[in-house]
C-alpha cells in the first residue's frame, strides 16, 4: 500500500503532471468563483484539450476541475449570497449574514480550512478504502436511496429561517418544478408546454442561477448602494472561539460529505444540505443558525469538498460516473483508449494512484491559493455594483447557455430569476427550493423503479435492512421535531428581529 | 473627413468584394464547419464525432467543431440542421436512436418532414450489444437464460436506457421470439451511473447493452454476456456468441453513428465529406481508439447504400412501436 502511494507521488510529482493539477486547481478555483459556470461545463469544454495530454495528465487536471470548483463555490456565496456553485447553496445561509456582520474574512477563512481538512481526509479516504466502499456503494439500490431521500425531506424543516410554512411551501414549489420533463417509466413528457427543450428536466444551473444571482441583483437594484459590508470587516482572520465552534463541524462535514459522496447520484449538494441539517440539529442554540453561525458554513463546506472526492470512487474502481463530470473524465479516458473498469486499478496502477496523489497535492495548492485571496476577494467588494452585477449577469448567461448550448435555457433562468425576484421581496429563501428540486425526482424514479422491483409491494422498504435504518431514522427525525421543547427553541422571542436587523443590512 | 470616409468606404467594398470572390471560388469547405451532436458530452456518440472529426480537421484544414444538444431524443439538433442553409457548414452526427427511432417514435413532435429534410451522408462506426445478465443470475447461456424466464414469468426485470430507446424495442422484440415475460425498469441519463450499478448488485437481472460501456465490467466477472447482436464476434469476447449463430437473426441493434445534413447538399460537398471521413477512419489514431473501445469503423459503402440501411432500420422498429403502443399522440 505505502509502495502504491509512493508510486503515486512519483507520477504526480513529475513536472508536467504538478502543473497540470496546478492548471486544473486553478481553473476550478476560476468557475467555482463564478456563479453559473460551473466544473461539468469546463471539463466539457476542455475535453478536446485532453486528447493531447497523457491519460494520467488529463484524469489529474478534470479532477482538479471538480475539486478545485467545489472548494471556491462558497466564495461568492458569502460575499455576495450568490452560491459559485450549487453545491453552495446552503452556504448561502450562514455565510452570507456573517458577511453582513463584518466576518466575511472569518467566514472565508474556515471554510477554505474546512474544504481543505475535508479533502485531505477524502483523499485518505480513497487511497485506503474505495474498494471495500464501493461495494458498499452497490448495495444502494432503488429502495435504498428512496429512504435516504425521505429522511432528507423530513429534515427539511432545518433550513427554516423565519416561518416553517414557507420552507415547506418553497420546498413543495421545488419538487414540483423536479416533475417538469419526460417521465422515465411511461416515456411521456410532462410540463412540457409544447416546447422540445424542456423534454428533459430543468437544468439545475439555471435555476440556481434564476434563484439567487438574478434574484439578488435584482433586488439589489431597487436600492440605494450601501458600502456598510466594508465599514464593518472585523479582521480576516477566525478567532479561536471561531475555531472552537467550527472544528467539530468540519469533522462531521467530512464524515457526513464522504459518505455521501459514494453514492452515485446524490453528491456534494445533498451532503451539504445533510451537514447543514445535523448542525443545526446539534446546536445547543439552534436559533443562531441563519444569522451567521460559523458552524453553518464549516459542516456543510467540509461535507460539500469530501463528497466531491469520494465521488470518483465508484469511477476509479468499478468505471461507474457517479456523476455527470465524472461521466466526462471516463470519456477522456475512453478517447486515450483506456476503458475504466473494474479493473483499473490493477491494469492502471500509475493512473489510479497518480490521481490520488495528485487530489492531495491540489488541495495543498488551493489552500495556498485561496488563504492570501481572501483578502483580495474582500477588496473586491469595493467594486460598485454597478459595475460588478453587469458583469456577473454575464457570466450567469454564459454559464446557463453552456450547460446545454440553449438561448432557451437562458430565457427561462431570466422568467424564473423573476420569481425569484418575488420570492425575496416576500422573504423566502430559495435555498428549500432547490432542494426540493433536486429531491423530488430522486424520490420519484426510486420510489416508482423500487415498486417495480418488488411488483407494487411496498414490504420491500422495510424488508431491505439499509432502507429499514434510514427510514426509521426519518421517523426519529419527525418526532424529534414535534417534540415541544424543540418547537419553544425555533420560536424565541428576538430571534426574528435578529433576522430583520441582517436583512436590512 | 470626407476623403477619409471615401477610403473608408472603399475598403470596406474591397473586402467584400475579396469575401464574395472567394466563396465562389475556394473550394469546400472555406471555414469552420459546425457539426451539431444530440448528445451531451462525453456519450458513445460524442466521442465517435470528437475523433473522426478532428482527423477531418486535419485532412481538409478547416475546423469542425462539435457542438452538443441533447435536448428531446435528437429533435432540437435535427429541427436545427434541417432549417440551416445547405452548404455544407451545419451537419450532425446521429445515430440509431436520433436518427432511427425518433423520426418513427416522435413523429408527431418534429415541425419539419424528416424524411425529406434531413438526408443521410455517410455512415461512420458502430457498437455492438450484449445481451447481458448479472454476475449472480442463474444462467450461463442465453438458451438458460430463456428457460429460466419462462419458467419465472414476470419475476426477471430488464433494464434499459428508457421507454422507447433501441435496448427496450430489442428486448421487446427477443420477448416476442421467444415467449419471456419479463418486467421493463427504464432508467434516465444513459447506460452509466444507475443503470450499471442497478444491473451489477442485481437488483435488475438482464438487458441489451452496448460492448462499449459493459464490456469491461462483463471482463471483470461482473456481468455475464451470453450472445451479442453483430454480424461477426467481437474481437475482445470472442467465446460470446452472435444472435444470428443462436438462432435469432435480426433481433439486437447494433448502435450505429452516422453523418447527416440538410436535404439539397451539393453533390460536391457530400463527395468531400465521403471522402475525408472513409480516410480519417484509416487513420492508425481511430484505429487504436476504436479498437480499444469495442467500437467497429464503417468502411466502404455508397451514400445511397446508407440512406437505404437508415430507412431499413427505421422500418425494422416500426411495428414493435406500433406493437408496444410507444408512440405519444
Amino acid at each position: 500500500m505505502l509502495h502504491s502511494i509512493a508510486m503515486g507521488f512519483g507520477v504526480a510529482l513529475t513536472p508536467t503532471n504538478f502543473l497540470y493539477c496546478f492548471i486544473g486547481a486553478f481553473l476550478g478555483t476560476l468557475v467555482g468563483v463564478l456563479p453559473g459556470i460551473g466544473p461539468i461545463t469546463t471539463i466539457a469544454m476542455l475535453l478536446p484539450i485532453t486528447f493531447k495530454l497523457s491519460p494520467v495528465a488529463s484524469l489529474i487536471m478534470l479532477s482538479g476541475i471538480y475539486y478545485g470548483a467545489h472548494h471556491a463555490g462558497s466564495t461568492t456565496a458569502i460575499m455576495l449570497n450568490m452560491p459559485g456553485e450549487p453545491s453552495s447553496v446552503v452556504i448561502c445561509l450562514d455565510g452570507h449574514p456573517m458577511a453582513r456582520q463584518g466576518r466575511a474574512g472569518p467566514a472565508l477563512c474556515i471554510s477554505a480550512i474546512g474544504s481543505f481538512v475535508a479533502g485531505c481526509i477524502g483523499v485518505i479516504i480513497i487511497a485506503f478504502f474505495a474498494p471495500p466502499l464501493a461495494e458498499l456503494g452497490l448495495k444502494f439500490g432503488a429502495p435504498e436511496y428512496t429512504a435516504v431521500v425521505i429522511l432528507a425531506l423530513a429534515a427539511v424543516s432545518a433550513l427554516t429561517q423565519r416561518s416553517l410554512l414557507t420552507t415547506l411551501a418553497t420546498a413543495v414549489f421545488g419538487i414540483l418544478l423536479g416533475t417538469v420533463g419526460t417521465d422515465v417509466n411511461s416515456g411521456v413528457t410532462r410540463f412540457d408546454f409544447g416546447f422540445p427543450q424542456l423534454y428533459e428536466n430543468l437544468n439545475l444551473v439555471g435555476l440556481a442561477v434564476a434563484f439567487f444571482a438574478f434574484a439578488e441583483i435584482a433586488s439589489r437594484a431597487g436600492m440605494a448602494e450601501t458600502r456598510r459590508i466594508l465599514d464593518k470587516v472585523k479582521g480576516l482572520f477566525p478567532t479561536r472561539a471561531d475555531l472552537r465552534d467550527s472544528w467539530k463541524a468540519i469533522l462531521r462535514g467530512t464524515a457526513l460529505g464522504g459518505a455521501f459522496g459514494i453514492l452515485p447520484g446524490t453528491g456534494p449538494l445533498i451532503s451539504a444540505y445533510a451537514a447543514y441539517t445535523v448542525e443545526k440539529r446539534l446546536a445547543a442554540d439552534p436559533s443562531r443558525f441563519g444569522k451567521g453561525a460559523i458552524e453553518g458554513v464549516a459542516g456543510p463546506e467540509s461535507a460539500n469538498n469530501a463528497a466531491a472526492l469520494t465521488h470518483f470512487i465508484p469511477m476509479l474502481t468499478l468505471g461507474i460516473p457517479a456523476g455527470p463530470a465524472q461521466a466526462l473524465m471516463i470519456a477522456a479516458l475512453t478517447i486515450q483508449g483506456i476503458s475504466p473498469g473494474p479493473d483499473m486499478m490493477d491494469k492502471h496502477p500509475e493512473l489510479f494512484w497518480g490521481v490520488i496523489a495528485s487530489m492531495w497535492i491540489g488541495n495543498m495548492m488551493l489552500l495556498v491559493l485561496n488563504l492570501p485571496l481572501i483578502g483580495i476577494w474582500i477588496r473586491l467588494l469595493r467594486i460598485p455594483y454597478r459595475l460588478m452585477y453587469p458583469a456577473i449577469l454575464v457570466f450567469c448567461c454564459i454559464g446557463v447557455y453552456s450547460v446545454n448550448n440553449e438561448v432557451f435555457d437562458v430565457a427561462l433562468a431570466a422568467g424564473f430569476g423573476f420569481v425569484g425576484y418575488v420570492f425575496s421581496k416576500l422573504g423566502c429563501s430559495p435555498a428549500p427550493l432547490i432542494i426540493g428540486f433536486i429531491l423530488g425526482p430522486i424520490l420519484e424514479v426510486n420510489l416508482r423503479r423500487a415498486l417495480l422491483l418488488s411488483g407494487g409491494d411496498f414490504s420491500i422498504f422495510v424488508t431491505r435492512p439499509i432502507s429499514l435504518g434510514f427510514l426509521l431514522l426519518a421517523a426519529a427525525v419527525l418526532v424529534f421535531l414535534s417534540l415541544p421543547a424543540f418547537r419553544r427553541t425555533q420560536r424565541l422571542p428576538g430571534a426574528d428581529l435578529a433576522v430583520d436587523e441582517a436583512a436590512e443590512d | 473627413m470626407k476623403p477619409i470616409r471615401y477610403a473608408c468606404l472603399g475598403l470596406i467594398f474591397f473586402a467584400l468584394g475579396i469575401g464574395a470572390a472567394s466563396a465562389q471560388q475556394a473550394p469546400y469547405p472555406d471555414r469552420t464547419v459546425k457539426v451539431l451532436v444530440p448528445y451531451n458530452p462525453g456519450g458513445a456518440t460524442d466521442i465517435v464525432a470528437r475523433i473522426v472529426l478532428d482527423e477531418m480537421r486535419k485532412s481538409l484544414g478547416q475546423n469542425f467543431i462539435v457542438e452538443n444538444k441533447a435536448a428531446a431524443y435528437g429533435i432540437v439538433a435535427i429541427e436545427e440542421v434541417a432549417r440551416a442553409k445547405p452548404d455544407g457548414y451545419m451537419l450532425m452526427i446521429g445515430n440509431i436512436s436520433t436518427n432511427s427511432i425518433t423520426p418513427v417514435l416522435h413523429k408527431n413532435e418534429m415541425h419539419i418532414n424528416y424524411e425529406k429534410e434531413i438526408v443521410p451522408i455517410s455512415e461512420i462506426a458502430s457498437i455492438s450489444n450484449f445481451v447481458l445478465a448479472t454476475g449472480a443470475f442463474p444462467a450461463n447461456s442465453l438458451k438458460e437464460m430463456i428457460d429460466y424466464v419462462k419458467a419465472h414469468p414476470g419475476q426477471v426485470k430488464y433494464a434499459s436506457v428508457g421507454v422507447g430507446s433501441y435496448p427496450h424495442i430489442d428486448m421487446l422484440m427477443l420477448m416476442k421470439a421467444t415467449g419471456m415475460d419479463m418486467v421493463h425498469v427504464p432508467f434516465a441519463g444513459g447506460a452509466g451511473g444507475d443503470l450499471m450499478a442497478n444491473l451489477v448488485n442485481g437488483d435488475v437481472q438482464v438487458g441489451i447493452l452496448n460492448v462499449a460501456s459493459f464490456g469491461p465490467i462483463v471482463r471483470a466477472g461482473k456481468l455475464k454476456a451470453f450472445a451479442v447482436a453483430s454480424k461477426m464476434r467481437q474481437p475482445d469476447y470472442p467465446e460470446v456468441p452472435t444472435m444470428t449463430e443462436l438462432g435469432f437473426p435480426g433481433i439486437g441493434s447494433e448502435n450505429w453513428q452516422g453523418l447527416f445534413g440538410p436535404a439539397g447538399l451539393p453533390k460536391d460537398v457530400i463527395a468531400t465529406l465521403r471522402k475525408a471521413l472513409q480516410d480519417a477512419l484509416k487513420t492508425q489514431h481511430v484505429k487504436d481508439v476504436f479498437a480499444s473501445n469495442s467500437i467497429t469503423a464503417v468502411t466502404g459503402g455508397t451514400q445511397e447504400q446508407f440512406i437505404q440501411f437508415v430507412r431499413h432500420e427505421g422500418e425494422r422498429f416500426t411495428e414493435t412501436i406500433r406493437d408496444a403502443h410507444l408512440v405519444v399522440e
